[in-house]
């Protein structure tokens, strides 16, 4: 009892500042490598920056012009604007109508920024022009071309694009519509619903299961996930919604409340995806088989999937009340890493930690960019190792 | 009555070189400040903030147990008496779950207009946030409240999920306990009436987390972010809003060489003073006080007062980090024990005797009353918590050095290879 309890005391001496609320030496061991990692605020602090409480970045984008654009979720969204040349973000406008914007920013081949909007359900055109030599003004709505509500009565919950199509596609809440809109036709098309039903699940559980994500093959077929974790297809040829009889990966019985969070089309034609029990997976969208990848952390979710320019997946597990870890999948060796937390420790001129990730995304320079979902939320630039 | 005698020959003897060295001058000025042991409670290992001397004559103290579960105790003043209500773990009904113990109350206790004491608990180990979220790992903090007529602990539950409370103060206008969260320094709060458990989201960097939560008269919550920054929440409209006015700290860099651990950006502790309707406080990097009047137009207005630091230190890099330790007399000074040496119990820089500074609100002079020591010449190495009671009583908690015993734990620490325990101090101004 008593080498128990100076055993106890000597951890204490060693451990007892961080149990104190503040940061040990040690935990620069437990997060991603400092040279490797760096963060941006949302603007120019402390007046030109999107405010706290409306700083949650929930989707990302790179255009082809490698610009990277993102939007936040919280009293008003934002969207905002990274220019790897220049390297800050630029805060671009309040969005109007949207308290929400969930991995539903997409651009176009042409340079056009799409944005499915919350609670309203419009899909919103954005016009790029000349962003860097604009004033940066916040409270200033942003202007932008509404294209009309996606399915009356519905929020938008997700886009993805077919740049060679030209035709966005996304998911609504809370009653899981797949929906098509033609830019060239300018018209939007109700393609049926991936979730009849709300799950069984306590009485509090509302919310029918739907991807978080959805992804485009190279063939223009878009993949999303549905009721039961059933993946469906839009048939790009037939114009059919499918439901095709594979499951995103996860423990027997957990089906019901499994959703992919994170879908990935990698150079390949392979389709990764993150399920909400924290499950990586390969689809093969042309064999349409689902192969489970194993669990990279112990946390749930995968709320982030992209690729490094040295071929490797990243992304980032962990939900709402959780601590975000990065990790990181070799499709060749198939080996997993765990970098640690996103973490960027600058002082005395800044740090903060992420511990929740609301969008991922990855550039041809190589960075990938992670969004922060928090009252207060920063976009952290990774560098992965070459 | 000998062996008392030889006992406490030996550990003076014991204890000469250090309280020699840690006596920067061997003449310097001294206050004597009475102390009591907490009973049975020697392997209690620090106090922050959690010590409330309530109304009624009990002085309450939060004592941490890093790996174990931290203690509620109060000292009833009447009877000179020290009372252990009761291991944390038990009381939130933890005991025997084998998950991260209760270790700590790190937040201020509040006296609600029903006599009761409300506070919340608070984690103690973290390893390296390993464990945070998992099945073994901390369950996060509870509200709970201390009844004296029934001397029963009312607990209302979990709050935040998976993390402590490690600043908190309760309101008695709203009914309300309110807290900021480690690790992930969100603003929360269990409103006692309603029973609503709240979590508005998170409010700075684990490292910075502003230790105290002031409440104005009006029930306003505020706290000190980012750089010297102060937000304000109003449980009229249940927002937050960030304050434009700016905390007077120390410009950033010079602290690092000296502590890694130390943020160095935020207020420490403040304190409300209904006469003045204003709060003064302390920051964090220099122990410069200041005074926030939050009813000066639409964002308060912040101004420098002077620096509680040992007047040796003020200008020195090695001022130590601020204690928690202030406190506003019906004298209208202001009472503060300032560190001779960092003070982190364990974690401590090294030893030296704590001052006791005033601040008369009346004169606006500063004075150091000299070391803290008590009765046996021991100094007060520390304190992290201070109050004042209704009868104009001091009180810190805080640590002094004792003497290893063979085969048994009656200390909680050691700095250096020297040994502490726990202790309440009492200081009576008025006999001074």
């Amino acid at each position: 009892m008593k080498n128990r309890a100076l055993a106890l005391m000597a951890v204490a001496l060693l451990l007892g500042s961080a149990a104190n609320g503040q940061r040990d030496p040690e935990d620069d061991n437990v997060s991603v490598l400092q040279t490797r990692i760096d963060a941006r605020d949302l603007g120019y602090p402390p007046v030109d920056v999107i405010p706290d409480g409306e700083s949650g970045i929930t989707s990302l984008s790179v255009a082809p012009n490698g610009n990277l654009y993102g939007a936040t979720s919280g009293k008003r969204s934002h969207l905002f604007v990274l220019i790897p040349r220049h390297g800050y973000v630029q805060p671009l406008g309040i969005i109007p109508g949207a308290t929400a914007v969930t991995n539903a920013v997409v651009v176009s081949a042409a340079g056009y920024v799409y944005i499915g909007t919350a609670p309203e359900g419009h899909l919103l055109k954005y016009a790029p022009r000349d962003e860097f030599h604009q004033k940066i003004q916040i409270g200033s709505p942003l202007l932008v071309t509404d294209l009309g509500q996606a399915v009356p009565g519905e929020s938008i919950f997700a886009l993805t694009l077919d740049r060679q199509a030209d035709t966005v596609y996304g998911l609504t809440s809370p009653n899981t519509h797949f929906f098509e809109y033609s830019i060239t036709r300018g018209k939007f098309t109700d393609r049926g619903v991936v979730a009849k039903k709300i799950p069984q699940g306590e009485k509090f559980e509302k919310d029918k299961m739907m991807s978080r994500m959805l992804v485009a093959d190279p063939k223009g077929n878009v993949f999303a996930s549905g009721e039961d974790g059933a993946i469906f297809r839009f048939n790009h040829e037939t114009e059919k919604l499918e439901e095709l009889g594979i499951h995103a990966p996860g423990i027997p019985g957990r089906e019901p409340w499994t959703r992919v969070d994170a879908f990935l089309l990698d150079p390949s034609g392979i389709i990764y995806g993150g399920t909400s029990d924290g499950y990586l997976f390969r689809l093969d969208p042309e064999k349409l088989a689902v192969t489970n990848l194993g669990k990279p952390l112990i946390n749930y979710r995968i709320a982030g999937l992209v690729r490094g320019s040295n071929g490797k997946l990243y992304g980032a597990g962990g939900g709402k009340d959780d601590m975000a870890r990065l990790f990181s999948y070799d499709p060749i060796s198939g080996a997993y890493e765990v970098p640690g937390f996103v973490d960027v420790n600058r002082r005395p001129y800044y740090s903060w930690r992420a511990y929740v990730i609301g969008a991922m995304a990855s550039d041809d320079y190589g960075t990938v960019y992670i969004g922060e979902d928090e009252r207060i939320s920063k976009l952290y630039l990774f560098y992965p190792w070459p | 009555m000998h062996a008392i005698i030889k006992g406490a020959i030996r550990t003076l003897l014991l204890l000469m070189p250090a309280v020699l060295t840690f006596s920067g001058a061997a003449l310097s000025q001294t206050v004597t400040v009475q102390y009591r042991f907490f009973d049975g409670l020697a392997q209690m290992d620090g106090n922050w903030a959690a010590l409330k001397a309530a109304s009624d004559g009990k002085v309450y103290a939060g004592l941490a147990y890093h790996g174990g579960g931290g203690h509620l105790v109060f000292y009833d003043s009447k009877n000179d008496k020290m009372v252990d209500v009761g291991d944390l773990t038990r009381l939130c009904g933890e005991d025997g779950l084998n998950l991260g113990p209760q270790s700590k109350i790190h937040a201020k206790f509040g006296e609600g207009k029903d006599g009761r004491i409300y506070f919340s608990t608070h984690g103690g180990m973290w390893w390296e946030y390993a464990r945070f979220a998992t099945p073994e790992g901390y369950p996060g903090a509870h509200y709970m409240a201390y009844d004296p007529r029934t001397a029963h602990v009312q607990d209302f539950g979990i709050g935040p999920r998976y993390e402590g409370v490690n600043t908190g103060a309760y309101d008695p206008k709203f009914n309300r306990i309110y807290g900021l969260t480690h690790p992930r320094a969100h603003f929360v709060y269990y409103d006692v009436t309603t029973g609503a458990k709240v979590d508005k989201g998170r409010i700075n960097n684990f490292e910075s987390i502003c230790r105290t939560l002031g409440i104005d008269d009006e029930g306003n919550v505020y706290g000190s972010f980012g750089a010297g920054r102060v937000f304000k929440y109003d449980p009229r409209t249940d927002d937050i809003r960030e304050l434009s006015v700016q905390l007077p700290i120390r410009p950033k860099g010079i602290s690092l060489g000296r502590d890694y651990n130390k943020s160095e950006t935020a207020w420490r502790v403040v304190v409300w003073d209904q006469e003045a309707r204003k709060f003064y406080g302390v920051d964090e990097s220099a122990s410069i006080l200041f005074s926030f009047d939050p009813h000066a137009g639409p964002d308060g207005e912040v101004q420098r007062l002077g620096q509680l630091s040992i007047p040796d230190l003020a200008d020195s890099r090695k001022v130590p980090y601020a204690t928690l330790s202030l406190t506003l007399g019906p004298d209208r000074k202001l009472y503060y024990a300032a560190a001779g040496k960092e003070f982190d119990y364990s974690g401590s820089a090294g030893l030296a005797a704590s001052h006791l500074i005033t601040y008369d609100l009346r004169s606006g002079k500063t004075r150091d009353l000299g070391e803290m020591r008590v009765p046996d010449g021991r100094p007060v190495i520390g304190t992290n918590a201070a109050d004042m009671g209704p009868d104009g009583t001091l009180y810190f908690v805080g640590a002094i050095t004792v003497e290893a015993k063979a085969g048994e734990q009656n200390y909680g620490g050691k700095i250096g290879d020297i040994p502490f325990r726990l202790a309440l101090f009492i200081y009576y101004p008025k006999a001074d």
